[in-house]
């Protein structure tokens, strides 16, 4: 049964004590209009003096104030003084967990779900700085990590925050604490290798239990009943068992069934490499596996060596967060500085760029420092809209301001890229999730403003209430 | 043609020549014929540098502007920049930056535990000039630095400025000895010391061991160079300093970060007079500006942090720091304790302090000329003016901007740093 939902607003609206809900409630649902003075779509050319209009949180019109017709109930955000911008998409984080790695190796049972602390700080900032959309995954102290999940910077429960759950697995190629890089590698090997042997066996227990039964229908002469597979075929582009239809997939360890989905591409995968030399162990581990179609590569900045191998593996890359990756001359002991997105540019690698901390190296940042390489601002911002929500698979929902897209949008001070800018009012699908004149820290770090309770009350000066106020 | 002709690579610089060329437009570079031979001594240019925006932190900004070297000094500074001369051009040219709290020593290794007061000690002695953090210093265009000791004495000798590059050697690289007296209050002035107890012959067995004894100390040194002043039998080794400070022949360089700590400095300054005080780490110094204002102290401010507390004694600093103590006209330079990360360089920190609200020019004085002139260098550094030494900063584009960075250094004269990529 569908309840009418102005029934369910009357009735909350009835309720004082339910009255902020109400408030949510309508923020989702209803529209909003944006304006600004200029408007970065990252989809196309950036507008002047546009508008955004915004309803059931996605963006149903977007263009110049002259060719937009503005819902005449709809609130009004920003002006003239304002620049838009897509809230930014980070492709890639271990941040916001109680813990980002398990002492574990093989772990893919396990869940970011609960691990994410929805008010951590990390999450409060990535507000603050315009993330819109994180992709959360466990840390590169890994072999094969727990599941990861894709959220939004804004909710009180996990549930709340989640855009996407259950999404993309973490497999390091570089050791993780205590390995070798061949430990490493014979793990990781072995991490499938168990797989296959396992599902060969159940698919041979399986294959055996037919044959018996086939072989006591003859004995008995009747026909044997052909019901129906209890599992179905493996499928994927890597190795196959043969016979998997004759297993019930709830037979299968649920620890190890997550590799099985992988393998048979089912899982965007983020194989993490530490060092050029882990770049083509990792393509080849992708391909041996059928992972490659879904497989983004996470990268230490010293990567950038393997590009050629990358390029040609047709693979997307996530940057590490220092851009600059200092060599010295192991006689010399000269620096020699490369500015890695730009190699990868060069070669035409799709790469995100990520943020090295929530705030002063946040992904503005990092765009920043692309543009200041010579990069043009509109690639510099793909890297950090447009192509992270291609890599986790968002493409369609949120990067950039279009028709149909989630209304994911920044209303800044002044241009992104911009130190002096500010994110003045951050929404989240349709939803006002930040405004800075309510930011509190903010104030405190840039006003010198104390929060109140975090500064000593003079008492000589301080007004104590009488007792005929309390009354 | 002659009239607008100046100077090219190479030729002698002719300043009459020269005066002519202030309104013109365009600049064309030639050899100048004249009349008499050219004197031997006449300055030879032998770098032309121009950029869009030319930053003199001297009061000018010149829309398109050149400057000419020649042998290790600015020659010429002129409005005009043409694209046609075998000189770079660039967005914009600030002088070479000057960190007063760079903290290049060796840990610590370079505290002196004989005692808690060195003023006697020069950190020029004690200098490692192969450390790789000079180099990533002059990359990220911090040209000159004062050189200070770890902060684990009370009052820990005196400090040298330094060229960031050249021949490693103190020679080659000394701007100027023993510029100002170093000194610290907060807690690591007293770090790790305990007092006489269980293992008497450790070094570690000093004063002070709080910060009340660490007050004590200065405040003890410089009675007793006052005192010494006026009366030759109670002269102590290094009195002398401590006099010239007492005097304001020198500034008295002193940690002090959270607010309780730059209270005390300033009671110090007030009580005993010192005439030149420069709080360093300076991060609660947003909290009671009046009393910078008050007694004419100047501040250096830490590193910004993004959450606001700075590794020093965990010091709160605001991020419009910067803005508030410059508009109430409290001298105040910016430092960046040795990192030259994309986000902890100098640069970075006169972007967050922008971030605050200083305004651009502010910023740049910030790292240029303040620092240059509390650490009394500014005849020679910290400005681009005829004569001063050619230490200039290359940027893409505007000085600080997050989408701009330094493309080029150069080191008395010399380009010593480009980047390409």
């Amino acid at each position: 049964m569908t309840i009418p939902r102005t029934l369910v607003q009357g009735a909350l609206c009835a309720s004082l004590l339910l009255g902020s809900l109400q408030v949510a409630d309508a923020a989702a649902g209803d529209k909003l209009v944006i304006e600004a003075g200029r408007i970065i779509t990252q989809a196309g050319d950036d507008i002047v003096d546009g508008v955004i209009v915004i309803e059931n949180g996605r963006i149903t019109a977007i263009g110049a104030a002259a060719d937009v017709e503005k819902p005449w109930d709809a609130p009004v955000l920003g002006g003239p003084d304002f620049v838009a911008s897509p809230g930014f998409v980070e492709a890639h984080s271990d941040s916001g967990m109680d813990r980002s790695n398990e002492n574990l190796d093989v772990t893919p049972f396990l869940n970011v779900r609960d691990s994410i602390d929805p008010v951590s700080f990390y999450f409060e900032d990535c507000k603050r700085w315009g993330i819109t959309t994180i992709n959360v995954q466990q840390g590169n102290n890994t072999v094969v990590a727990g599941n990861g999940r894709i959220v939004k910077p804004t909710g009180m429960t996990v549930e709340e925050m989640t855009m996407r759950p259950n999404y993309g697995f973490k497999i390091s190629i570089a050791p993780k604490g205590g390995k070798s890089r061949a430990t490493q590698r014979q793990a990781l090997e072995r991490a499938f290798g168990d797989l296959r042997s396992e599902l060969e066996e159940l698919a041979t227990d399986a294959q055996e239990t037919k044959d018996y039964e086939r072989r006591e229908a003859l004995a008995q002469g009747r026909d044997l009943e052909e019901g129906k597979a209890p599992g179905r075929a493996m499928t994927g582009t890597g190795w196959k068992v043969e016979g998997l239809e004759n297993v019930d997939r709830a037979e299968i360890d649920e620890k190890i069934l997550p590799l099985l989905e992988m393998v048979e591409g089912r899982h965007d995968v983020f194989l993490y490499c530490g060092a050029p030399m882990d770049v083509q162990p990792a393509i080849d581990f992708a391909a041996k596996n059928g992972l490659t179609a879904r497989t983004t590569l996470v990268l230490d900045n010293s990567c950038w060596k393997a590009a050629d191998a990358i390029a040609a593996s047709g693979l997307s890359v996530v940057l590490d967060s220092n851009l600059v990756h200092v060599e010295t001359d192991v006689v010399t002991e000269e620096e020699t500085e490369t500015f890695v997105p730009g190699v990868f540019a060069e070669k035409g690698i799709p790469f995100a760029l990520s943020s090295a901390n929530s705030s002063t190296n946040s992904l503005w940042f990092q765009a920043a420092v692309c543009v200041g390489h010579g990069m043009s601002p509109k690639d510099a911002m793909a890297a950090v809209t447009t192509t992270a929500a291609e890599i986790i698979g968002l493409g369609d929902q949120v990067g950039s301001l279009e028709v149909g897209k989630l209304a994911n949008v920044l209303l800044l001070t002044g241009d992104p890229l911009d130190m002096t800018s500010f994110v003045e009012q951050a929404v989240v699908e349709g939803s006002v999730i930040y405004d800075r004149t309510k930011d509190v820290r903010n104030k405190h770090l840039y006003e010198g403003v104390e929060p109140r309770g975090a500064a000593a009350v003079e008492t000589e000066e301080a007004e104590l209430p009488s007792k005929d106020d309390a009354k | 043609m002659s009239d607008r002709t100046l100077f090219q690579l190479g030729a002698p610089l002719l300043f009459g020549a020269l005066s002519l060329t202030a309104n013109a437009g365009e600049i064309t570079w030639e050899v100048v014929e004249t009349a008499e031979p050219v004197e031997a001594s006449a300055p030879v240019v032998k770098l032309l540098l121009s950029a869009d925006k030319i930053y003199t932190a001297a009061g000018d900004v010149i829309d398109g502007g050149t400057i000419a070297i020649a042998g290790s000094k600015i020659a010429a500074v002129v409005p005009g920049a043409s694209g046609d001369h075998e000189g770079l051009h660039v967005g914009a040219i600030t002088p070479g930056m000057v960190d007063l709290s760079p903290r290049i020593h060796l840990a610590d290794l370079s505290v002196e535990e004989s005692s808690e007061t060195i003023p006697y000690l020069s950190t020029t002695d004690g200098i490692d000039l192969f450390d790789k953090r000079w180099e990533r210093l002059l990359r990220t265009g911090v040209t000159s630095v004062m050189y200070t000791p770890a902060d684990e004495a009370c009052i820990g000798g005196m400090m040298a400025v330094l060229k960031t590059g050249g021949e490693p050697s103190i020679e080659d690289r000394l701007v100027e000895a023993d510029v100002a007296l170093r000194g610290a209050f907060g807690s690591h002035a007293s770090r790790g010391n305990h007092p006489v107890y269980g293992r008497p012959t450790d070094h570690f067995s000093r004063r002070p061991t709080t910060r009340m004894g660490t007050e004590w100390v200065h405040r003890k040194s410089f009675y007793d160079a006052l005192a010494a002043m006026k009366n030759e039998e109670r002269q102590f080794e290094g009195w002398e300093i401590l006099a010239s400070v007492l005097e304001g022949e020198r500034p008295y360089f002193v940690q002090a970060s959270a607010t309780q700590d730059i209270r005390t400095a300033i009671y110090l300054k007030e009580e005993v007079g010192l005439p030149l005080l420069v709080v360093d780490a300076a991060a609660e110094a947003w909290k009671e500006p009046g009393l910078l204002v008050r007694s004419g102290t100047a501040a250096v401010l830490p590193p910004h942090a993004p959450q606001g507390r700075t590794a020093i004694d965990n010091g709160f600093l605001a991020w419009n720091t910067a803005k508030t103590l410059v508009d109430l006209g409290v001298p105040v330079a910016l430092s960046s304790h040795g990192q030259s990360s994309v986000t902890g360089q100098l640069g970075a920190q006169a972007g967050y302090a922008m971030r605050g609200g200083l305004t651009r020019d502010e910023a740049i004085a910030a790292v240029t000329i303040t620092p240059a002139r509390l650490a009394g260098v500014d005849d020679r550094v910290g400005s681009i003016e005829v004569g001063k030494d050619a230490d200039l900063i290359l940027w893409s584009g505007e000085p600080f901007a997050a989408t701009s960075r330094v493309v080029g250094v150069v080191l008395n004269g010399e380009v010593v740093f480009t980047s390409s990529n």
